[in-house]
């Protein structure tokens, strides 16, 4: 099956083309060739097989689709079996080809300059179509009963009155299952860029555009920036879901895994991903695995999980027309509320609990929450973090620019390992801060490990991990009045390594099981060599971006 | 030029008795029997395929050629079939490539229709040291010159592709990405030239089109055109009652050394010592939600001794650091009568709203905060 693509991510056309015995043949394709409907004798559906294109004649088509004749396209894509089971690609002028040939050819047509991920997208559909034909095939013969069908339609039109300019694939399309499949795979990819099919009613072939899905400002969020995101999720971080529980599960097919199922019902805005993997009875991988899965789909995206110290602002991205049909919706789902007056609540960064104390208590609390989600769920709303990095006053004689090197792991005692999940070993959940105290710290918090007080070991401790500063940034640091306290120095040594601007204030007291008043206290005792700033994480913001 | 490499530049023509064939190749051998035999129907092609661009990809490789086919009695079969073609590695983005494949294509046929360049054997043997010679330049330069005869030179150019500049807008300012210095006006056009000495990062579109008295829109198409190759970029007008706020890319300062560099010489005042990166840093971070310029000049005003603000503003807005949030005015009740607002529907800024309509942006905040019907948003 070969698509033909747009400048952008739809494709022109797609086209089936077999090559056997009795020759090249092109089955079927879909959008129909424009009737031409000049007068001179141009390429009519109608026409003989044994006729040949006489480009000159036919009309200026921007999309290229009326240059190529059913026969030609027969011809040059009707390749050879070297060429088979492999990815194939063909440019003429700017019309791209892609396909996978198989036994059977099926190519798809990409106008030129589509990004090469597009088309190595296309090509993955084009080959699980083929899979699911080979096996129907081999089953009982399903694509050549379709193809022989597809030719005897075409012959009947050939043979029918000059006066019917019906094309022979429209004639095709009620009679023929597989026609019906191809013209659906590509208006749905298209339109919303998820493709469901069963061929032959039996094999689900299904596959999404993630271009179609994922869009940042206009242009689409290439799969390799997707999966980085993807890896860069923590256990502190929660799936929201963009549909209703119900409309998802309607939505799956029916062999999907228990998992899944268990999954959307356990999940919710307010649960991180290690309470979702307890509460549904899952590992951590695999509520990974999963959760990555429906994000790629354009069914949930990554926030961080809902409490009362979430600070949120609209998002730079965020349509804040009058006239938008967000609006619209806002005022549907939310009666006697209009959208942009609680858009611009968050012109200025607003807390959950400043949102939900209003001077007007005529909303009811449950109803602010409902709203931000729906805000969130249309990437209206981006949250912001806390960020600090550790800049100490320069003396005359220091230029003040920092070393290249960065901060050496000797100054990473303790604390969690910040890789992926498989190398975490989980220690009992960390809620939201507003709503429990601290859960008991993991075993290699340092915390647990250093007895308390001023122990020779502990300042050995403090002292290895400030050994990584320069002797002036110990100086000063040292100046500090909290610096007397040891306990003080001691906690701000342990984190110096977060002082760098890439964790924000979550992830520290995640990590550290450190509650938000303590690291906020110890971020005011030490303010003259620490520079703070807000802004939202680079690593889920993605997320935070609007569709299309 | 750079990364994508041509590996192979082949010669290929439809022998009278032995059918579709490659004549040369450098380097010699590069294309197997094999993959000829399989692309072969895309190289010497059918009349409805010729003299059009065709890129095939098999075995790990991409052909870009371009068939031509001339017809004369003279010929044997009547019709001469040739296609100069470019080979490379299959992920090799080419779409650089296809207007020299194209050009080459053109010279071919003119020196054929010309002087049978091709047709006559002895003359036809100078294609090989030609198709060295470009092999060896284009991957070298990206660009070739070459003298085929007496009167035919060859000029060959790779010419980099770039995405579409965005709009520019009359209440956008340009500004130089590079140093304005290394800027060689003659290579650019009379308009450009004129307009020129007016960009100097603060002034808008609409104020470069007054004092350099030139036309909107003249000003507009050249500065998308200096946008397009990457010599200016667009920040938005500076006033001290802006508000701007840090991005993530604002961590590149500590993390960048290069960047540190290249910031301080940048917003250090002249004449001043270079500032310091924790004072600038500092200011940057000082800048948020709710806070104009002028609150961070009285809050930081010590950090500001050897900083310049409007460069630091500027410097931080072309490297993305920071991001200007712009105010939206919204009419969100109104009455069945009067008419729907035209401007107040959270589509236009007020830069946009300042500039169409000559008011200032006091005259319009003072217009807009005593109307209980408009709400502001800023994003």
């Amino acid at each position: 099956i070969f698509f033909k693509c747009g400048e952008k991510t739809s494709p022109i056309s797609v086209i089936l083309v077999t090559s056997g015995s009795r020759g090249n043949k092109l089955l079927f394709r879909y959008p129909f060739q424009r009737v031409a409907d000049c007068t001179s004798s141009l390429t009519t559906k109608q026409r003989s097989p044994y006729a040949l294109n006489t480009t000159g004649d036919v009309l200026e088509d921007p999309d290229g689709d009326s240059r190529f004749s059913d026969i030609i396209l027969a011809t040059i894509l009707a390749t050879k079996s070297d060429m088979c089971g492999k990815k194939f690609e063909l440019k003429i002028d700017n019309v791209r080809f892609v396909g996978h040939p198989t036994l059977l050819q099926h190519p798809h047509t990409i106008q030129a300059n589509a990004d090469p991920s597009v088309i190595s997208c296309m090509h993955n559909l084009s080959r699980r179509i083929a899979i699911a034909l080979q096996h129907e095939e081999r089953r009982c013969q399903y694509l050549t009963r379709e193809a022989k069908l597809m030719l005897a339609m075409q012959d009947e039109v050939t043979n029918m009155t000059e006066s019917d300019p019906q094309s022979p694939f429209r004639q095709i399309l009620p009679k023929c299952k597989l026609a019906r499949d191809l013209k659906e795979a590509y208006d749905s990819l298209c339109t919303t860029g998820v493709v469901r099919l069963h061929i032959n009613n039996w094999l689900e072939v299904s596959f999404c555009l993630p271009h179609k899905i994922h869009r940042v400002g206009g242009n689409h969020v290439p799969p390799e920036a997707l999966e980085r995101s993807l890896k860069a999720i923590r256990p502190y971080h929660a799936l929201l879901l963009l549909d209703s529980e119900k409309a998802l599960l309607a939505q799956l097919p029916l062999d999907c895994s228990p998992a899944l199922v268990r999954l959307i019902k356990t999940c919710s805005a307010v649960k991180n991903l290690q309470q979702l993997a307890q509460d549904a009875d899952l590992n951590l991988l695999q509520i990974f695995q999963i959760a990555a899965h429906l994000v790629y789909w354009g069914k949930a995206i990554i926030v961080y999980p809902l409490c009362e110290n979430n600070v949120y602002m609209l998002s730079p991205h965020a349509n804040i027309s009058l006239y938008s049909p967000l609006a619209e919706g806002f005022g549907q789902q939310f009666p006697s509320h209009d959208l942009p007056s609680m858009l611009a609540k968050f012109s200025l960064p607003l807390s959950l609990s400043e949102f939900r104390n209003p001077l007007d208590a005529s909303v009811q609390e449950a109803q602010l929450i409902q709203m931000v989600v729906w805000m969130l769920q249309r990437r209206l709303l981006i949250q912001l973090h806390t960020y600090v990095c550790l800049l100490v006053p320069p003396s005359e004689e220091e230029p003040g620019l920092l070393r290249d090197e960065e901060l050496p792991l000797v100054a990473r005692v303790g604390g969690r390992s910040l890789s992926t999940p498989s190398a975490l070993s989980f220690g009992s959940p960390t809620s939201s801060d507003d709503m429990t105290l601290t859960s008991p710290s993991m075993d290699n918090s340092s915390a647990e490990l250093l007895p308390g007080g001023d122990s020779p070991l502990n300042r050995r401790m403090t002292e290895t991990l400030l050994a990584s500063l320069t002797e002036h940034e110990r100086q000063v640091i040292l100046n500090i009045p909290a610096a007397q306290s040891p306990e003080d120095l001691r906690m701000f040594a342990r984190l110096l390594h977060y002082f760098r601007g890439h964790h924000h204030l979550e992830e520290i007291m995640y990590n550290e099981n450190m509650r938000r008043s303590q690291l906020k206290t110890l971020f005011d005792k030490f303010r003259s060599v620490l520079v703070v700033t807000n802004h939202e994480d680079p690593v889920i913001s993605l997320f935070q971006s609007p569709l299309g | 030029m750079g990364t994508d490499r041509i590996e192979c530049i082949f010669f290929s023509e439809f022998h009278p008795t032995l059918g579709p064939k490659i004549t040369y190749q450098v380097p010699e051998e590069y294309i197997s029997r094999e993959l000829f035999d399989t692309v072969q129907v895309y190289i010497i092609t059918k009349p409805e395929l010729q003299n059009k661009l065709i890129t095939v990809t098999a075995m790990g490789k991409k052909l870009i050629g371009c068939p031509v086919c001339i017809e004369h009695k003279k010929y044997s079969r009547n019709a001469l079939l040739f296609n100069l073609g470019l080979v490379c590695d299959a992920r090799t983005k080419t779409c650089a490539l296809e207007p020299i494949v194209k050009k080459l294509s053109g010279y071919l046929t003119t020196l054929e229709l010309e002087s049978g360049f091709i047709s006559n054997e002895e003359s036809k043997q100078k294609l090989l040291p030609i198709m060295s010679t470009l092999l060896e330049e284009l991957n070298a330069t990206g660009a070739c010159t070459l003298p085929i005869d007496e009167s035919n030179t060859i000029n060959l150019k790779l010419i980099e592709q770039r995405r579409d500049p965005l709009i520019v807008q009359e209440y956008d300012v340009p500004v130089f990405t590079q140093c304005k210095d290394h800027f060689i006006k003659s290579q650019w056009d009379l308009t450009t030239q004129q307009i020129l000495a007016y960009i100097d990062g603060f002034r808008h579109i609409q104020k470069i089109s007054a004092e350099a008295d030139v036309e909107l829109n003249l000003v507009r198409i050249a500065v998308q055109n200096l946008l397009y190759y990457g010599v200016v970029t667009l920040v938005s007008i500076f006033q001290y009652s802006n508000v701007y706020c840090t991005t993530p890319t604002v961590q590149s300062l500590i993390d960048d050394r290069s960047i540190q560099e290249e910031c301080l010489n940048y917003v250090t005042k002249k004449g001043q010592k270079r500032a310091f990166l924790r004072d600038v840093f500092q200011l940057y971070c000082g800048l948020t939600p709710g806070t104009t310029v002028r609150d961070l000049c009285s809050r930081y005003s010590q950090q500001l001794q050897r900083v310049d603000e409007r460069r630091l503003i500027q410097y931080g807005l072309i490297k993305a650091l920071i991001r200007r949030l712009q105010k939206y005015p919204v009419k969100v009740t109104r009455d069945e009568r009067s008419r729907p607002p035209r401007l107040y529907t959270g589509c236009h800024s007020y830069d946009e709203i300042c500039c169409k309509t000559g008011m200032s942006y006091k005259e319009l905040d003072e217009r807009l905060e005593n109307d209980p019907n408009i709400i502001v948003c800023w994003k």
